[in-house]
Order: structure tokens, then sequence, then C-alpha cells
């Protein structure tokens, strides 16, 4: 096993999302900014022309769609108080996607290899409301995506040559009609607010013994998307998202590093909780952490686990985010040294159980008002849609962009993706009910049942587990490999006693061999959660590469639950500083 | 830094990044940056002193960055790009200056390097976060420090005896020298008008693609803190007014056009007359480049102008005079046993001199007092008569050399090895530019050669130094000129590279002209990218050879540029082509 080292609190990808409910269509439109009227004015003119583009006996475009995106994004970074960075930038980029051939058959979703073009480019546009200027830009990248788009479907083609036909394709994309919505002003920021909310969190850590870092984290980004197409759509969507991340590290006497970690997602700086809520949480995150400087080492553990609601979200996301998400995998260039069957293993499978019998699951983020999953349209424009996912513990429906694939229906407008990404169907806000739920107290009695039955004088509750965003390593997996984590570390891990008492452990221990089919052995679970935010992408790697600040924002409410079954591995040891720190 | 917005930039809502990071020093009082620094070198040395392996030198270096970039194309303007950032370097040496731990680990292999640990230092001057981030980068670096010792070590005794028996460090005497400091103070607004102006008149010429102007300023201020004793505090300011253009040729050749005027302040800025020329010029060059022929592979006569010659030296020979390249037993060594001996003709002299501040009008980029090291910088002889007289070295000694004469340098993140600063050509008995012309017209008529070149600017190159691969250069010019000796008008071509081996190349030069031109640029190598400055003038050279450059295949664009804004009487509908 090759593990990589990463830094949890880097500055992630800038990555777009949609978020406030945009005006419906025939709303009084109110006048437009000189910049809007420019980038509109750029994008009908060049867009006109796009269509006319052709390589002679090469597929012409049949969709051409401009992504104007503007706004501003102000990211803080402080440690105990103090600014290590603060960058507070306005943006304009546009994506351009062109799509050749049909409907039916076209060059998206397909792998040719290093260095084959696809038919998106990206590109930052001046401040400036500059019609020509605009057209410039969007000349070269139609021209490129094109080009990128033609290349890539010769590939795909090339790639289904001599495979026996389909008796029934599933069209390339989801032909729908244009729509058209009201423009959204620019919304305001304020950038004080973010680094000031970034130095009192990162202060409130406090100076704990051994302390290393006491650093937080926050980025604001208020923006909007506006969508132009070849099929008449003129949308605009609101964008952005806020996020704050802080970290304390410290280390043992005898070495260990320790970390914890807090972390709120919300849709704007306005739905963020209260500072003096998020104070509370970090200073109570700095007294957990200094109560496990002396906390007993947890040495490797084979029995139930509880997890609180918290740590049941990351359990829920990592793990069911790929099984609810229908876009279908992305054909590859047939490879000559695979086996025969090298086709890409099945995803999200209609009627597999998911979940132990009774439970459900929904996505809906139109009624999530006030949480970071909310939204009404996707990044491809379309209405979002409540889905019911998981029924009686079985996957009934899943999760839709415009890619369609072969046992379902057209989007259900959970097309979303980072920068020039493809769209892709990711959850927006969903909730995970079970068929019964037990008090907390109940729960605990519960899984000390279960921990007497496999001989443990206690059980282990998982109260908070690592957001991929902070996971400071990853595994890549080589054949002959042991098992993988499956999940982030825990962060916070306490034993509870039969007596009811509990006892901290030292963070560091990780996961061993965890997969979707964990879930299906929950053993019980609480009541009815709070929606927590997350910022996530749509499955695939770049889930685990999105830094801190990075990704699409979504919500889930997960309730505590219990695992009959989980191992987990003791942390590793550590190195004291050779030289003492400073004042010591 | 004051910030100011025009009217047309006022759209965008804020441009205050360098309101909450100000400039962090005081210029005559209290550096609490610097007195923080001190602090904890001095403080690792007294609590590590009676370590197992204690160290026997620390340095650190920290970079106090300011930036301000303002760019526009097409005549529109992008948002000031403002950041302040603080980048700092630990370096600690373990076991002795004969033998430590940065010492080479033969045949480990090219990803074997003693490692790095950035230094996460706040842009507000805290002394408490300064030192714990000091402390922990000094810690960790200390550490890899033993570990990495006890393989030196070993490796030494396992591998044969080092051809190099030098030391690796050398000492250095103190150098305290504070230098009061005074931020560039900056107001973006006319300067945002005149690039839009100049961006605009690429509108004007279809045949450039893409195209930019671009204002860039930097403003350093360096620290250096070493347990020699030394603390210095200096700052330094590079500006540069950049042009370029691009276009793909018919046979989908890319081709770019660069120009740049560099200034160490304000006052040396061009005017907006002056940025516009230097657009016509770019916007000419790419367009005619654009329906020039390409030059097959050709082995002939040329001359290199000032600034293609000045590029030229750097690379074939500046490279290769650098000091850790005769110790080092993977390089070709092309130089390390020739000191002493003709290398190039008698009238051919050449040095370095970070000292130099400027040429003639020229601010110098190369030009500083002391390097990455603490050493002060010193002119360096490097050829005397055509006879190598020595090498450019860093605090690593060599044979026969065992004190740096001021050149280790390095960017933030890397260890510093001996690097140019200005490289200065010289000749004896130049002659004008068009004498040494026809010079080269008789050469190819002598030779009974179809054409000469001239080489008339140059966008950059690199050098091969290894033993591993061949010892030889490339060079890529933008402009070079076909010289027909039946006089015809010259014809400017494209698609070629400069590329030779340079003992043969060094022997080769036959001719200069009494005039010399200024390159200023940056250089990249081991220890990063550095600016750097190389003077000479034009060179006549009896034989040199071009390759064809490697070259795109993408058609030109489909369609015409747009031109005048045209707004569409209907909407885009697609589906019925």
């Amino acid at each position: 096993m090759m593990r990589l080292l990463s830094f949890g609190l880097l500055l992630g990808s800038v990555a777009l999302s949609p978020a406030q409910a945009a005006p419906p269509t025939g709303v009084q439109a109110p006048a437009l900014s000189p910049a809007d009227a420019a980038m509109l004015a750029a994008g009908e003119a060049e867009l006109l022309r796009a269509m006319q583009m052709e390589i002679p006996g090469q597929a012409a475009p049949y969709y051409v769609a401009y992504e104007f995106l503007d706004g501003q994004v102000a990211t803080a970074h402080a440690d105990s108080g103090v600014l290590l960075s603060f960058d507070d930038n306005p943006y304009r980029n546009v994506r351009v996607e062109v799509r050749v051939g049909d409907y039916q058959l076209d060059n998206s979703r397909f792998e040719g290899g290093f260095g084959v073009r696809e038919g998106v480019a990206m590109k930052g546009l001046p401040a400036d409301p500059s019609t020509i200027a605009f057209r410039r830009e969007l000349w070269l990248a139609t021209d490129y995506a094109y080009k990128g788009a033609a290349e890539q479907l010769s590939g795909k083609l090339s790639a289904r040559e001599g495979r026996p036909e389909d008796d029934h394709p599933v069209p390339s994309f989801e032909e729908r009609q244009g729509l058209t919505t009201a423009p959204v002003p620019m919304p305001s920021l304020d950038s004080a607010a973010t680094l000031n909310r970034v130095r009192e969190l990162s202060k409130r850590v406090g100076d704990l013994p051994g302390l290393e870092n006491a650093e937080a984290i926050g980025r604001d980004w208020v923006g909007r998307r506006v969508l132009i197409t070849s099929e008449g759509t003129r949308a605009w969507i609101p964008t952005g998202f806020s996020v704050v991340r802080v970290e304390g590290v410290v280390r043992t006497p005898d070495g260990r590093r320790l970390r914890d970690c807090r972390w709120w997602v919300a849709r704007t700086p306005e739905e963020l909780p209260p500072l003096d809520e998020m104070v509370a949480e970090v200073e109570q995150m700095a007294a957990t952490l200094e109560a496990a400087i002396n906390a007993p080492i947890e040495q490797d553990y084979l029995g139930p686990v509880l997890f609180e609601a918290p740590a049941a979200v990351e359990l829920f996301r990592q793990l069911l985010l790929p099984e609810v998400s229908g876009s279908p995998p992305v054909e590859m260039a047939p490879d000559p040294y695979a086996p025969a069957d090298s086709r890409p293993a099945p995803t999200a499978r209609v009627g597999r159980r998911l979940l132990p019998e009774g439970w459900t699951v929904v996505d809906d983020p139109t009624r999530a008002e006030g949480t970071a999953g909310a939204y009404t349209r996707d990044f491809e424009g379309v209405e979002a849609s409540r889905v019911s996912l998981v029924e009686n513990g079985v996957l009934k429906d899943i999760l839709m962009s415009r890619v369609p694939r072969s046992n379902t229906h057209g989007s259900t407008g959970h097309g979303r993706g980072l920068g020039p990404d493809p769209r892709e169907a990711m959850p927006g806000a969903i909730t995970v009910s079970p068929a019964r739920s037990m008090s907390d107290n109940k729960l605990r009695k519960r899984a000390l049942n279960l921990a007497r039955q496999a001989d443990l004088d206690y059980v282990l509750v998982v109260k908070r587990i690592e957001p991929p965003a902070l996971a400071e390593d990853f595994e890549v997996a080589f054949t002959g490999d042991g098992p993988l984590a499956g999940l982030t570390r825990p962060l916070e891990v306490v034993r509870l006693y039969r007596d009811g008492h509990e006892e901290p452990v030292q963070p560091g221990m990780s996961f061993l061999g965890v997969d979707r089919r964990v879930l299906r052995d929950i053993a019980a679970a609480g009541g009815v959660a709070d929606m927590v935010g997350v910022l996530d992408a749509p499955a695939g790697p770049r889930r685990h590469s999105l830094g801190a600040v990075g990704g699409l924002p979504a919500s889930w409410s997960v309730p505590s639950v219990v695992v009959t079954e989980l191992e987990l591995r003791a942390g590793g040891g550590g190195q004291p500083r050779a030289i003492p720190a400073p004042g010591e | 830094m004051k910030l100011t917005v025009s009217a047309r930039a006022r759209i965008w809502p804020l441009l205050c990044a360098m309101c909450v990071a100000s400039p962090a020093f005081a210029s005559d009082g209290e550096d609490i940056l610097l007195d923080s620094l001190v602090t904890e070198v001095d403080r690792t040395m007294s609590s590590l002193a009676d370590a197992e392996q204690p160290p026997y030198w620390i340095g650190i270096g920290v970079i106090d960055r300011h930036t301000v970039s303002l760019t526009a194309t097409h005549g529109a303007a992008s948002v000031p790009d403002i950041s302040h950032q603080r980048m700092g370097d630990v370096d600690v040496r373990v076991g002795s200056f004969e033998l430590d731990n940065t010492h080479k680990i033969r045949d480990a292999g090219w990803f074997d390097a003693p490692e790095r640990f950035s230094v996460s230092l706040p842009l507000e001057d805290d002394a408490a976060l300064i030192r714990r981030a000091a402390w922990k980068s000094t810690d960790d670096t200390y550490r890899a420090a033993v570990r990495r010792f006890i393989k030196v070590e070993t490796n030494n005794a396992v591998k044969v005896e080092r051809e190099d028996g030098s030391d690796d460090f050398s000492e250095a005497p103190a150098i305290v020298d504070v230098r009061q400091v005074e931020r560039v103070d900056f107001d973006p607004a006319p300067w945002l008008d005149i690039l839009r102006d100049s961006s605009a008149r690429f509108l004007d010429h279809p045949a450039v693609h893409d195209s930019n102007v671009t204002l860039h300023i930097q403003d350093d201020v360096r620290y250096i803190v070493t347990t020699d004793g030394t603390r210095i505090r200096d700052q330094r300011v590079n500006i540069r007014v950049s042009v370029w253009g691009g276009t793909t040729a018919e046979d989908g050749q890319e081709l770019q056009v660069y120009d740049h005027i560099d200034t160490a302040s304000l006052d040396g800025l061009p005017t907006a007359g002056q940025v516009a020329e230097m657009v016509d010029g770019v916007a000419e060059k790419v367009t005619a480049l654009r329906t020039a022929p390409v030059v097959d592979p050709y082995v002939g006569p040329a001359i290199l102008r000032g600034r293609a010659a000045a590029v030229f030296f750097h690379e074939i020979l500046g490279h290769r005079a650098e000091g850790h390249r005769q110790k080092d037993e993977d390089e070709g060594q092309t130089l390390t046993d020739k000191v002493g001996e003709q290398i190039f003709p008698p009238f051919i002299h050449v040095h370095d001199d970070p000292t130099l501040k400027n040429w003639g009008e020229q601010d110098l980029n190369g030009h500083y007092l002391y390097d990455d090291e603490g050493v002060a910088a010193q002119r360096v002889p490097i050829i005397e008569d055509g006879v190598l007289q020595g090498f450019l070295m860093s605090r690593a000694p060599i044979e026969g050399t065992a004190r740096s004469n001021g050149h280790g340098r390095r960017q933030p993140g890397s260890a510093p090895v001996a690097r140019q600063g200005n490289l200065v050509v010289s000749a004896d008995d130049g002659v004008p530019y068009d004498e040494l012309r026809e010079q080269l017209i008789e050469r190819v008529k002598a030779e009974d050669k179809p054409f000469g070149l001239i080489f008339d600017d140059i966008s950059g190159g690199f050098t091969l130094t290894g033993r591993g691969i061949p010892n030889s250069y490339a060079v890529q010019p933008i402009t070079v000129w076909r010289v027909w000796p039946d006089g015809r008008p010259d014809e400017l071509v494209r698609g070629v590279d400069l590329i030779g081996t340079p003992l043969v190349t060094f022997s080769r030069i036959v001719g200069a002209s009494d005039a010399t031109q200024v390159f200023t640029g940056m250089c990249g190598a081991e220890s990063g990218w550095v600016p750097v400055s190389a003077i000479a003038p034009d060179l006549l050279v009896s034989e040199l050879e071009v390759q064809r450059r490697e070259k795109q295949n993408d058609r030109p664009p489909l369609l015409e540029p747009p031109a005048a804004v045209v707004l569409p009487t209907g909407s885009a509908k697609g589906g019925a082509r």
C-alpha cells in the first residue's frame, strides 16, 4: 500500500455551485449592468457563429453552451488570530461546451487517453464590460472546444468499432427545451467579515500545551452562473457558498501528533451559524484536544461502533454517494493489455439493498431552504426535484443529470460539476430516515449490548470523522495490497463504558476495510438529525482532492447509528520535537 | 501601497488585499520579523548544543513579497491581482564543514536531495507566531538533516574516493547590513488606462489571434539570518511591462512574440507611447511570422545580435561556469579542468558582476549586493583574452576554489547553488554592425553557402550539462533573418532552433560588433528561478546549426476573428443548420 501525504488545510480548487433560488420565469427583469449586457451580447453573437463551425467531413456542433461565471471570492487563512493569507478577488470566467454528433450519439463521456482533448474549454474574461474582448475569448475557446469535441467523438466511434450493437442504445444527452429566467443581480460580499471570522475562530483554539497549529480557513463566495445555450436557454443561476474550517494540532510529550477539526458549510455567509456558536464549538474542540493529550491510546479494535450524528453524516456520504448517483461511467479507449471484459463496474444499481429494511433516503434540494444543499436549478439549468432514492432499504431511484442511462428517466435536476469537469449527478439535500428511531440513551444501551456480546467492556463511539477535504493522507491500492480504510479517519473517539461514563482516546486511529455493505449492518439508529452542510463533488477521485475550501455544497441529515461490527487500527507513533518550543 | 481604481474598474467592488496585508517592517527601528528570526536561530543553536549530533550551521531566509499585476486584452482590463506573501527557507547543517548532511549521496538516483520544509509565516508581525513557524520548520529540517547525515557517512565510506575532495561548505564573514526599505507606492489607475489603450491596438491586427499587455510589480524585502552572525535586510524591486501576441500559422505552428521592459523603479516605466510602440512591434512581428517561410536544417555562418548573443553566452558558457557543476560527478564538467586554457578566441572576455546596477539606461535584473547565503557579491572574471579564469561560487567549495564569490542564489523553496547574476561579454576590436554584416556576407560567398542567418532576438534557451546525456544546448530565436549573398533584401524566416555543443561553438566566434545589447529575464535551474541579465555585442559565428522547431498541429481558428460588436437580431438555436 502506498500512502502519499497531502496537507489538510490547503486552498482547494474553486468549485462552482448553485445556491439561492432564482426568480421564476416571467418576473420583471432588473436592468442589466454594462457587464451583463456585454456578456449577453458577446454570448449571443458568438453562439450564432459557433453553430456555423464546420470541419469538412466531421460532425458539426449540435449543442453549444456558454456558462459565464462571475462573482467574488474571499478566502482568509489565520493561525492563532494572526493572518497567514487573504485573497479577495472578483472573477469572471466562461466555460464553453461544444457537443458534436447528435443527442443520440455525441462526443461526451469518453476518455481517449493522455493528451486527447474534450469538448470543453475554460477561459478567463476581463473585468471591463467589453463585448469585443469577451467575444475574442469566446471565439478562441469555442474553436478549441469544437476541435476537441470532434477528436473525442472519433475516439468514441473508434473504441466502439467492432463491438456488438446495443439493442437498446442509450442517448448521449437528453434533449430539452430552452428556458429563460430573469437576470439575477450581482450579490455583494463583506470580505472583512470573512477575515474577522477566521481570525476570531483561530484565536479561540487557545494556548494548548504542545500546540503546533491553531488554524482557521474560510471562504465566502457569491456569484452567478449565466447559461446561454444553442437550445435557447438564457438562465441566470445564483451561485456560491460559505465555508469555515478550524484545525487544532498538538504534540504530546511522547511525540504523538493529535489533531481535531470543526467545520461549517452554508449557502451564504448569513446562513452560517452565529459567530458565538462557532466560537463555543471551537472552544469545546480545544478542550477535547487537551483532554486527549493524556488520554489512553486505543489499540486495534474489532466490535460494534456507535457513530454520533456528525460522524454518521461522513459515514453515509462517503459510502452512499456513489450508490445513488446515476451518471453512467465514462467510456474509455480499449486497453490492449486489459482482460477481455474491461467494462467499468456498474454503479447505482436500482434494486440493490443498501440499508436495513424500513429505511428511506430522499434527496430534495427544493425543500432545504436555509441549508447548504438548497437550490432550484442545477448547472444544466434543469429544475431540481425531489427524488425518493431508497425505500424500505432498497435503491428505488437515482439522481440524474442530462446524461441518460438505460434504466431510468431524464434529469432530476442534479447535474453539477467542478470547473470544466462534466456535469454529473450528485446529491443536493439528502435526508436519511431509519425504520425506527431510538432515543440517544436507548441507542447507547443497544451499542453496549452489542459490545457485551462481543465480550468487550466498552463500545467505541465515533463522534466525528474527518471530511475528505481535511484528510492528510490518502490511499492508493495496488494488486496484492491489504484492504483499504474505506473511510477517512475518525477525529474524535471515546470509549463508552457500561456505567455510562465516557473516556476519550487519543486521535489517530483508522478504519479498515469499510465499504457500502457496512450500511446494511446498521443495528439501530437515533432520531431525526439536523441538516449538516458539506462540500463535495460527483463520485470519483476528485472528491478526495478538493482542498479545505473547494467543492460543491450539499446537505445531509443522518441520524446517529450503531454498526454491528467494524475494525479500527491503532494510530501510529510519533517523534518528539528535538528543539523545545519557543517559550518552553 | 496606494491603490485606487479608475472609473471603468470601479465595477469591481473591492481591491483591498493590501489593506490587511500591510508591509511588515520598521525601516529604522524595531523589526519584529528580523528580531524573531534572530531569536530563533540563536535559541536553536543553544538548545541543541548538547545534542548527539548538533547543527554546526543554521540559516533562515525570508522573502516578504508584495506583487501587483495588471493585465489588459483587446482594450479591456482584468481585475488587478494584488498579493502579499512571506516565504521562508530554513537550512540546517549537521556534521562539519568538511562533510555534512547536504553532501551528495552517490548513486542514489535523481530523487535524492535533502528534504526541505516550508515555513508558514504569518503576514502580520506577531513575534510568537513567527517564532513558532520558524521553530517547527527548523525542528523538521534539523531532524531530517540528522537522518540524512547517517546515510551520507555510510555512502562516503562505501563508495570510491571522490574526484573532488573539497569540503561541503565554506566559512564566510558575518555581515550585518539592515537597510532602510521603502515600499513601492503605486497607483494602478493610470496604468490600467495605458494597458487598455495599448492592448486595443491589437484589434487592428487580425493575424494576431490572442494577446495581452501586462504590468507586473514585485517588491521583495529579503531577510537573511545565519549562525555566522549575518543579519541582512535588503530590498529588491522588479517591474516589468510586457507585451505578448500569438497566432497559429497555416501549418499549425504556434507563433508567439514577447517583448518586455524591466526596470527597478517606477521612474523607469515606459511611457504610454512606448508601450503602444511595443504593441505595434509585436503585432507586426507576429503578422510577418505567420506567413514567413520555414527554414530547413542548416549549417552556416550567422550573426547573433546583441540580445541573442547574451542569451547564447548565458546558456553555453554561464551555466557551465557555475561552481557546483565542477564538483558533481554526474555533471559533464566541460570546463572543470580547463582553468588557464584558451577556450575562446583571444578577443573574447566574460565576467559576471552582480554589483552592477545598470548598463547605460537599462536596470539590470541580476543586480544584488549579497547572495542568498549572506555573502557579498563579487565581480568574477570567467574568461580573459579567451582563457578560462575561474568559476561562479556559492559556499560549496570546489578543488582550487575554497570560498564563495557571492553567487549562491535561489528561488524561495530551494537550496542555493552557484548561479549567474549579470553576465557581461565583451570583445576587443569590435566593428560597427554594418561591417559585421558585410563580413557575414563575405563568409557566405567564400564558403559557397546559399545564405547566412541573423538571429535578431531570442525568447530563451536551455542547456544540458549532465554526463548521461549529450552535452549540448538549444536556443529558441523569435526572429531569424535569411541574408542572401546576392543583395536581395533580408527575409524573415521561422521554425528553427539554434543547437550545438559548447566547446565547438566557443571556437567558432570570429568577430564582434562595437556595441552591446542587454537581455534581462529569469533563469531556471536547480535552485529555481532567479533574475538575471546578460550583456553582449553582436557576434559573428563562422558556423552555427539550426534544427526544425517542435511544431503544433491544430488548424488555425476555423472562423475569422470577431470584429466590431454586432448584436444578433435573434437568439441562436441549434438543431436547424
